[in-house]
Parts: structure tokens; C-alpha cells; sequence
């Protein structure tokens, strides 16, 4: 039940998109048509869902204060949250690597769906952002830290498909010229975030 | 449509029968012309049958609106006679009402169509009449202790934000009417909920002293969200409900709350109306009432808070969800298009405007964003319907 509440807050109340604007570069860019928003949102829920949980093993066994304790007595007083921004990014990068290998080996059909958006996962704010809330948040286990990162994910994908939909639908609309494209996904965001407004202070 | 046409024929013939009543025949030609100019029908062949456009489907949200517009007048005046505890003629409760509300209808439609001028002229293009609905759904769905300058810039806001930027009138994805309420619930929280602005002239008798004892100005909602809370009116259901809050209590509406929304009577007058003219979707409407009750059900199983025990008919026939299911939702131009889409946008709907009710502290009322979540949700399910149908297709393509 507790899992399951950290699910749909991390969904749907903190999402990525709408309640801290994480994420906007991709979110933006690959938003023209649905296919692509699926696409890139499924990319992003499965790295997060990988990246979190393994960020959440370093953060616990290397970089927090006194972490390294099963090194030896003497490392207790070691506190090397300083590194914590660069290991993230290093761990991140070399997982949306190696994700990238192993949907390339074992299934092609899916490496070409994803195309060019796995490797730009890489440089995604809202995968380091999910990194450094987990970091804030201080689950208990690495269990809460999966699960936060699905949830995080999910409401990613939700999003960026959400305003792929929508601008799919106003493509045939007669926006201002000067609000073409980016201009008009910025005010749609606006509002969309009004309405996911709904959402904030649920208690479950 | 063919029973207002048969109604108008007639009118049209009684009236020509004497001398005394053939002056009151521009009354009812001008009735007439509203909602059957233009009229251009083929006159032979499977053709145009009724040439219904913009101005006249405008016109007849609008006549399906006078009852709750009238009702909340009334409502509003008895409010405020209430809380002063004088006694009062109808007519003076009445009178009281309109002049609280004419003024909101007349900031609203002021900024609204002002707004509306400078972007056809802008824009070179005909106004449009899509504003003439929103224009009069804003001030019924404010409180009317709203400040007149909020009701304009909320709606300057959602004109201008919510349907201009997108080309205008047929183009917003957010119902116009709900983006300026949102708005303003988020800009003005302290003015647009809580329990002192459902009440006309409520603060000034408050600090006047002139309040009857016992009047907190809190809306039903209000009051059912505050059970089990310190300083709550009322400690359980039973109570909530023997204090003029029972079934017909709510299907009649007097009570503090916006200005259109209390009466379900007044508002299913209206349903009545748009449905037989064939303006509002009944599937959404239907698909509405239904994701809200099953979601009340499902909370009356769940059981624990006073809240959750609310009889599921009850919950639905409380604060603004009948007023959204008639006129919010089913707005053509933000509702999902597709037949099967439709069910699906109004069952979202009505589940999520429970949802955000019952379980969100934050929001005594849910309906308003629960529809402009409903809204945002519209195009990807109709991207869903879209193509499911195509994949269904191309099966029995490849089969055959």
C-alpha cells in the first residue's frame, strides 16, 4: 500500500513535467507526434527505472557520510556527497550506454523504434533530477527507490504523450505565427499544469 | 429540434388569431430569428436537413442556461436574506440576487467581447459567437462575493491565454469558461474558497455583527469536508443530513455555493433542453453521471471517513457536478470527438471529479479540475480510438 502510494505521488502529484518543469528539452523536441513521445517515454521509464535504484546503492554504500563504513572503521567519517553530482552523471551515461548495447543485441526491432532517443536519454534533466530527489528523499530501501522511479517515469511518459496528443490536434488550428511550435507547446505546458494542479496535496 | 419548431409555427398561429395578441408577434419573431436564423435547407434528396451553425447552437446553450441563471438569483438574494435574518418577499430576494449577478455577467461579456473585437480585427476574420456561452458560464460558476476586477482579469486571462492563442473560438483544447475559474481558485485562493464568499454582502455582516448566529457561510461540501474537524458545523452524516441537506434539500438548491450551481432541478431543465436539441452529447453526459456514481460507490465500500460513507446519489447530486456534467463536459469543442472516445472522456471525468473530492484535503470540489484534466486527456484518447480502429481494420485486411 505505502509502495503504492509512492507510485501514484511520483506519477501523478510530483510529477516530472508539470510540477517541476524536469526534462523540458526533450519533452519539447520529440512532442510533435505521438509515435515518437511513446517512444522516448518508454526510453525514459525504463532508464530511470534502472538508473534510480543503482544511483541509490552508491548513494548508500559510497557517497553519503559515514557509507563506506563496511570498508573499515576508519572510513566512517568519510563523506564524499561533494561527488555525488558526477557519479550520477558517470553512472547515468554508462547505464543509457549499456541499455543502449543490449536492446541493440537482443532486440533490434525495439533499438530501432527507440532510435536516436536512447542516447539522448543520456542528457535528460529529468533522469539526474529523479537522481538527486532520491538522494533528498532518503528511502529506506532500494525497493522505494525502484518504485519511485517508475513512478516518476510513468508520469514522464504521461506528459510528453499527453502534449504529443495536443499538438497533434492544434497542428490543424490557426495559432498566431509568432507562437508556432515551441512558443505554443510552452503555453500548452502552462496549462496543463494548471489542470495537474488537481492532483497536488492528494493523501493516500 | 422539430418540437421548438412546431412550438414556434404555432406560437406564430395563435398569435395571428386576434387583433389584441398580434403586437406581442415581434417578441416571438425575434425568439425565432435567434434560433432558427439561418435556416437554408435542400429542398429535395438526403440533403441539409437543418442548417444549424455557430450563432444559433451559441443561442441555445444559452436558453438552456436561463434556469439556472434564474435559480441562482433567487438563491443568491435568499442567502443573503437569510444570513441577516429578515424577512423577505420573493420578489426582493430575487431583486437582491439580480443586482448582484447582472454585474458579473456584465464584466464578463464586457472584457470577453472586447477581448474577442480587438483579435477579429486584428485578426481580419468575422467575431466569432463562441465567447456568448463562456460569457455567461463564468459568472455562474464564481461566488458571488467575487470582486467585479477579478472576473475580468480571469476572464481576459482565459480568453486570451485559454482560446485566442490557439485561433480562437473551435480551437482551445481547455474549456474557456473553467480555465478562467482555475485561474483564479489558484491566483485569489483566499477569495474564491472558503466559507465567507458564498454568501452576497457575508464579510460585511460579519464584521458589522448583523450575522444570525449559527450562519458559518460554509457550502454544503465545505461543511461535509470539516466533519470530524475542530470547529466543524456538524459532527456526523446523520446530522449533515437532517440540517436541510437532504436528498430533495440538494435537488432544489438553496444553499450557499456558486451562483449557478446549487439547483439540479434548474440544471437538468436545462439538460433536458440541450439533449432534446441535440447540442450536448448524451453519451458524455451519461458517461459522466456514471464514472462519478461508481466512483462514490466504490468509496462507500471503502468506508472509514464520514466523507466516504456519503450515499453515492447524494455525492453527485453536491456542489458543481451536476452543473459540469450539463455544461462543462460536454463542450463539443473540448470533449474527445470520436463516439467511443466520448464514453471514455466522461467517465474520466466524473471518477476523477469524485476522486479529487473525496480524497484531496486541498479541494473541497473537484469538478473543475477534474474536467480540465478530462480536457487535457481528450486528444490522446481520441488518438487512442483513432487508431485501435485503424489496427482493427488492417487486420481484417490482411485475414480476408
Amino acid at each position: 500500500m505505502e509502495l503504492l502510494s509512492l507510485f501514484i505521488r511520483s506519477a501523478f502529484v510530483d510529477n516530472m513535467i508539470f510540477a517541476f518543469f524536469f526534462g523540458m528539452c526533450s519533452y519539447l523536441a520529440v512532442s510533435k507526434t505521438v509515435k515518437t513521445a511513446v517512444g522516448l517515454g518508454a526510453a525514459v521509464i525504463f532508464v530511470l527505472t534502472v538508473t534510480i535504484p543503482v544511483n541509490y546503492l552508491l548513494e548508500n554504500y559510497v557517497l553519503k557520510q559515514g557509507a563506506l563504513t563496511w570498508l573499515g572503521d576508519e572510513f566512517a567519517d568519510m563523506d564524499l556527497s561533494f561527488l555525488s553530482f558526477i557519479m550520477f552523471i558517470a553512472v547515468i551515461a554508462s547505464i543509457v550506454q549499456l541499455v543502449e548495447m543490449i536492446v541493440e543485441k537482443f532486440s533490434p526491432a525495439l533499438y530501432g523504434a527507440l532510435g536516436i532517443f536512447l542516447p539522448l536519454i543520456a542528457v535528460n534533466c529529468a533522469i539526474m533530477g529523479g537522481a538527486l530527489f532520491m538522494q533528498e528523499k532518503q528511502f529506506p530501501t532500494i525497493g522505494h527507490a525502484t518504485i519511485y522511479g517508475l513512478g516518476s517515469g510513468v508520469g514522464w511518459f504521461i506528459a510528453v504523450v499527453l502534449i504529443a496528443a495536443i499538438r497533434e490536434k492544434i497542428r490543424y488550428s490557426h495559432v498566431p505565427a509568432p507562437l508556432r511550435g515551441v512558443g505554443m507547446a510552452f503555453i500548452l505546458t502552462g496549462l496543463m499544469g494548471l489542470a495537474f494542479l488537481g492532483f497536488m496535496g492528494f493523501e493516500l | 429540434m422539430k418540437f421548438l419548431r412546431n412550438i414556434f409555427d404555432n406560437a406564430h398561429a395563435a398569435l395571428n388569431k386576434s387583433e389584441k395578441t398580434k403586437k406581442y408577434f415581434p417578441l416571438v419573431d425575434s425568439l425565432d430569428t435567434l434560433m432558427f436564423t439561418p435556416n437554408h435547407v435542400t429542398k429535395s434528396g438526403a440533403h441539409v436537413r437543418d442548417a444549424i451553425d455557430l450563432k444559433r447552437t451559441m443561442m441555445f446553450v444559452i436558453l438552456a442556461l436561463i434556469p439556472a441563471l434564474l435559480f441562482g438569483m433567487y438563491n443568491v438574494g435568499v442567502q443573503h436574506y437569510l444570513a441577516l435574518g429578515e424577512s423577505f418577499t420573493f420578489m426582493e430576494a430575487f431583486g437582491h440576487g439580480a443586482l448582484r449577478v447582472l454585474p458579473l455577467i456584465v464584466v464578463s461579456y464586457g472584457v470577453g467581447l472586447g477581448i474577442e473585437f480587438i483579435f477579429a480585427i486584428k485578426n481580419g476574420h468575422a467575431v466569432q459567437e463562441g465567447f456568448l456561452v463562456s460569457g455567461m458560464l463564468i459568472p455562474l460558476i464564481m461566488p458571488v462575493d467575487t470582486p467585479l476586477w477579478m472576473v475580468g482579469v480571469g476572464t481576459a486571462f482565459a480568453v486570451v491565454i485559454g482560446k485566442e492563442v490557439f485561433g480562437g473560438t473551435g480551437m482551445n483544447v481547455m474549456n474557456v469558461a473553467l480555465t478562467a475559474r482555475a485561474f483564479l481558485f489558484f491566483s485569489y485562493p483566499t477569495k474564491m474558497s472558503g466559507n465567507e464568499v458564498w454568501i452576497s454582502g457575508f464579510k460585511e455582516m460579519k464584521n458589522d455583527g448583523t450575522l444570525v448566529d449559527g450562519i458559518t457561510g460554509a457550502t454544503p461540501l465545505g461543511d461535509l469536508a470539516a466533519i470530524g474537524k475542530e470547529g466543524a458545523s456538524f459532527t456526523s452524516l446523520e446530522g449533515f443530513n437532517q440540517a436541510g441537506h437532504s436528498l430533495m434539500d440538494l435537488f432544489y438548491g438553496l444553499y450557499p455555493g456558486s451562483i449557478g450551481e446549487t439547483s439540479v432541478l434548474a440544471i437538468l431543465l436545462g439538460a433536458i433542453f440541450l439533449l432534446k436539441t441535440g447540442i450536448a452529447s448524451w453519451k458524455i453526459m451519461f458517461s459522466f453521471f456514471f464514472g462519478g456514481y461508481l466512483m462514490a460507490l466504490l468509496f462507500n465500500g471503502i468506508g472509514g471517513s464520514e466523507y466516504f460513507a456519503l450515499p453515492a446519489i447524494n455525492q453527485v447530486m453536491l456542489g458543481g457536478f451536476m452543473f459540469g456534467m450539463v455544461f462543462m463536459i460536454t463542450d463539443p469543442v473540448t470533449a474527445a470527438q470520436t463516439s467511443t472516445g466520448k464514453y471514455i472522456y466522461g467517465f474520466l471525468g466524473g471518477a476523477l471529479a469524485i476522486l479529487i473530492r473525496v480524497v484531496n484535503p486541498a479541494y473541497p470540489e473537484g469538478v473543475m479540475l477534474a474536467i480540465l484534466i478530462a480536457n487535457v486527456f481528450a486528444p490522446l484518447i481520441d488518438h487512442m480510438v483513432v487508431s485501435a480502429n485503424i489496427k482493427r481494420r488492417l487486420k481484417r485486411v490482411k485475414t480476408a
